[in-house]
């Protein structure tokens, strides 16, 4: 999670407007899991593919990785759908019958399996796209701008900083601890890792007081107003986006028969 | 007379688990000064500054700001708060936000200032901080320097009155350091008040028109930087050194190298300035002349 964080600082897209991302990204993930054949899915992902490998200069080993984390989850809900277990062997493509038991694939269900897991990996790729060329606090601002409640986006903007202020402190905690051989035992181990949380809860309610009290020096009124770079908006990101998403979803609604 | 600007008067103030961090503390602090304060770890430094723009109400006593005891309502504290910034010791318990960029603008927003001054604001602070370049970088993947000054940027950025920091120069390199201490020149000739607290002696003696010296809670000692360096049981209570210009300073009076009359040099050229050279061939003079 602290790997896609730092690439969505240092990539090549990161001055394009948040915006234009998120629009691509959601139209994109929308177009891919309203299609109706595998087309369209492998389509969005050789595009995210080659936009972050290439567009982002995002390492193809690090998105391989990433894509691989739903992978496994995916392949195992994907076989529960494409294998059938019947005492009717008709209908089966790949079959093996067993004691007048028939497990195997029907047809259809493959089509189905294949299509659920291709959509998926597409919309993940969407994902990954936006979470990995585009800060966290750019999107809250997104969020902001489309009128999402104020005490959402406010909260997600504390939320992600503190993420990293108590990994940061649990961190030190732990690496204090192991240089004092806190690691050793099972037991010992316990014992640490139970003093290690003790010691995380204190700081933040110490942490949380001295934040607030921070916020109201610099005249914190209840509301945190912020401002945000500004960044050039392109036509011809837009333009691109319609010329992209254009084709896709005629090949969807060419796809629905 | 000058102007008193802030005042604390006969201030108490206990923790709530009853730690009494601060005792009738009295302290004038004049409009466009450079106080230092000085004190050991857990002498109540920051208490201290913590009851400057009312973040922690006193237990008796007051704080004054022109002359007037602050007001603990909403209204009058967000006032002060616009006239006293605080840079917070620990950069982590300032910066709310990952981007750099959105908490330096957070206060100067806070002001009711239009947009387009905000960022004017905005990048003036990050040209006198230096953090240019830090801009597009989260805060939780700067240095612990980094985040000090982007936290100093957001006091910068509001333009206050007075300007507190406590322990700027920690965690500062000798470059930034020493960049960071001209940035307090130029805003103290802007006719700022600048108060700080240090462990940092020299800087304390150098800088500073005057010093106050805490120690468990009280104000043990308050004037002139020389005056109160050169009394060594002040220096042994309170926990500090000697700056290393007076020690020199002191070891060429003693021997002999200029007369105890000369003035003290505040600063190392002051220092060059009075040393003899050596080719003026004089021998130091002989202690009992002196
Ligand atoms: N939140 C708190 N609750 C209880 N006691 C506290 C709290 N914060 C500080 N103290 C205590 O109050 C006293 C003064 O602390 P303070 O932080 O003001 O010291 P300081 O002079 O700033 O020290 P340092 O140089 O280490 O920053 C200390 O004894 C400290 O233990
Ligand atoms: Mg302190």
């Amino acid at each position: 999670m602290i790997n896609i964080d730092s690439y969505a600082y240092s990539n090549h897209l990161k001055k394009i407007h948040p915006g234009e991302k998120s629009l691509f990204a959601m139209i994109t993930l929308a177009v891919c899991l309203t299609s109706p054949t595998v087309i369209t899915p492998l389509i969005v992902l050789a595009l995210m593919a080659g936009l972050i490998i290439f567009k982002a200069g995002i390492p193809g080993r690090v998105f391989l990785k990433l894509l691989l984390v739903p992978f496994s989850f995916l392949v195992l809900s994907v076989l529960t759908i494409a294998f059938s277990i019947s005492t009717d062997p008709s209908g089966f493509w790949i079959a093996e019958t067993i004691n007048g038991l028939t497990i195997g694939i029907r047809y259809p269900d493959l089509n189905t399996a294949a299509q659920l897991f291709l959509r998926s990996l597409g919309a993940v790729s969407c994902l990954y796209f936006l979470a990995l060329t585009t800060p966290m606090t750019e999107i809250i601002t997104v969020l902001h701008k489309l009128r999402v409640p104020v005490i959402i986006t406010e909260l997600m903007l504390l939320i992600y900083r503190f993420i990293f202020v108590f990994m940061e402190t649990a961190i030190t905690i732990k690496r204090a601890q192991s240089s004092r051989l806190g690691y050793v035992s099972l037991k010992i181990s316990y014992r640490s890792l139970s003093r290690l949380f003790s010691a995380l809860l204190g700081k933040v309610f110490v942490k949380s007081q001295e934040l607030y009290n921070a916020m109201a020096a610099r005249c914190y009124t209840g509301e945190i107003k912020v401002l945000t770079k500004k960044y050039p908006v392109n036509l011809r990101n837009y333009l691109l986006i319609i010329g992209l998403e254009l084709p896709l979803i005629l090949i969807n609604l060419l796809g629905r028969r | 007379m000058p102007e008193i600007i802030l005042e604390a008067f006969n201030l108490d103030y206990s923790y709530p688990d009853g730690t009494k961090a601060l005792r009738t503390i009295n302290l004038k602090i004049e409009k466009g000064e450079k106080l230092t304060i000085l004190g050991s770890n857990g002498a109540g430094k920051s208490t201290l500054f913590m009851q400057f723009n009312g973040l922690y109400r006193p237990n008796s006593g007051s704080i004054k700001y022109q002359g007037q005891a602050i007001s603990y309502k909403n209204k009058p504290l967000i006032e002060l708060r616009k006239k006293v910034g605080i840079v917070f010791q620990d950069p982590d318990s300032q910066l709310f936000s990952s981007s750099v960029y959105q908490d330096i603008s957070f206060g100067p927003l806070n002001l009711g200032l239009s947009d387009q001054e905000v960022e004017a604001r905005v990048d003036q602070a990050l040209i006198d901080t230096e953090t240019t370049d830090l801009e597009y970088k989260p805060t939780h993947l700067l240095s612990y320097g980094q985040k000090k000054r982007v936290s100093i940027a957001g006091v910068l950025a509001m333009e206050p009155e007075v300007i507190i920091f406590d322990e700027p120069t920690a965690g500062l390199d000798p470059r930034h350091a020493r960049e960071f201490m001209q940035l307090l020149k130029n805003l103290s000739d802007e006719g700022k008040t600048i108060i700080i607290s240090t462990h940092d002696v020299d800087l304390a003696y150098s800088w500073s028109d005057r010093l106050v010296i805490m120690s468990s809670g009280e104000i043990i000692a308050q004037g002139e930087p020389g005056e109160l360096f050169l009394q060594p049981e002040l220096i042994e209570q309170a926990d500090l050194a000697l700056p290393w210009l007076l020690e020199i300073y002191c070891g060429l009076v003693e021997k002999g190298w200029f007369p105890t009359s000369t003035p003290l040099p505040k600063t190392r050229e002051e220092l060059l300035l009075i040393l003899p050279l050596a080719s003026m061939n004089i021998s130091p003079i002989p202690k009992d002349s002196k």
